[in-house]
């Protein structure tokens, strides 16, 4: 398949996310004063409807941001940070702020900027890259509208490759999930990428 | 004499940068690991003298492996980590642990070599 990865490419790919992770969890560690505890990143191809169902599926309590990011050489996608509502709910706790200091949504905007961000800035200068970005935008849960949301977004695509990483936040019992999305047209730009960095090792 | 060298990283990558990264004199007895488990193996049945260890692995990670050796009272071996996992408490955590230093991925040339020479193996 074009858009497949093999075993040095993904290798490869992996290794990338598991920089850019590293250092978007101690962004976020020193941004709560708190422990980030990492898993192993996990990557996979995903076709478009089976992704929308996936995400909003059987769990109708789920709130994401989504930015979308572009650079040089074609690199594009989409980032997903998806929380637990249960989980949201203690962001405020977690940022310090009063109840009433920022609505929930900013509250959710502002801790997903710092992992998207951080993320991908790392992950861009591993590449050699530059990276910009579209405004944050927060998702509500419900399936009609994380589905149309899902089948606009500022690329048009039928597969893509999912990188799903998950950060626990220990002293808060907290999770949230990001979860990147590179369309099939950038996975060709993604993979002529890797093989220069994996040619010149 | 060489030094033996085990470096114990999931990605193949990360244990070629770092074979890429070994001074020659340390590159002529170099053992390779994928997991936590495979290195406490390797570590049983051979001596070593330097390990590179990763953190964030499957099966065993590198924290699941300082913890065995300390529990085992098995500290032959000079430990550098070799992270991406940089925040200040598990950097902390694993020089407690037994590590002689802490490193970042991708590793750097100069900074691996500077912590082998701190240490006495240049």
């Amino acid at each position: 398949m074009p858009f497949s990865l093999d075993e040095d490419q993904l290798d490869c790919l992996q290794e990338l996310i598991n920089v850019a992770m590293g250092q978007a969890s101690d962004q976020l560690a020193r941004y709560l004063d708190t422990f980030v505890f990492l898993k192993v990143p996990n990557i996979e191809l995903v076709k478009a409807e089976e992704f929308s169902k996936s995400l909003t599926g059987d769990n109708q309590s789920t709130a994401v941001v989504s930015q979308g990011f572009f650079g040089y050489e074609g690199i594009r996608g989409e980032a997903l940070l998806v929380y637990q509502h249960k989980d949201s709910d203690h962001i405020a706790d977690l940022l310090g702020y009063d109840p009433d200091e920022l609505s929930d949504e900013e509250q959710l905007i502002d801790i997903s900027s710092i992992l998207t961000t951080t993320f991908l800035n790392v992950f861009a200068r591993q590449i050699d890259n530059q990276l910009s970005y579209n405004a944050p935008k927060l998702l509500t849960s419900e399936q009609d509208s994380m589905s149309e949301y899902l089948d606009h977004l500022s690329f048009s695509w039928d597969i893509a490759l999912k990188v799903n990483i998950t950060y626990q936040v220990t002293d808060y019992s907290f999770n949230c999930d990001m979860i990147l999305l590179i369309p099939e047209s950038a996975i060709i730009d993604i993979k002529t990428v890797i093989n220069r960095i994996l040619e010149a090792l | 004499m060489a030094s033996s060298v085990l470096i114990c990283d999931d990605s193949n990558m990360a244990r070629k940068q770092v074979i890429r990264s070994l001074p020659e004199e340390l590159s002529t007895d170099v053992t390779l690991a994928t997991n936590g488990l495979e290195a406490l193996e390797v570590l049983k049945n051979k001596h070593i003298d330097i390990m590179f260890l990763d953190l964030t692995m499957p099966e065993l990670d590198g924290v699941g492996v300082l913890q065995n050796l300390k529990d085992n009272n098995l500290t032959n071996c000079a430990i550098f980590v070799i992270s991406a996992d940089v925040q200040p408490e598990m950097q902390s955590k694993v020089l407690d642990l037994g590590a002689k230093a802490f490193l970042r991925k991708p590793v750097q040339v100069d900074v691996l070599i500077n912590h082998l020479q701190e240490h006495g193996f240049l």
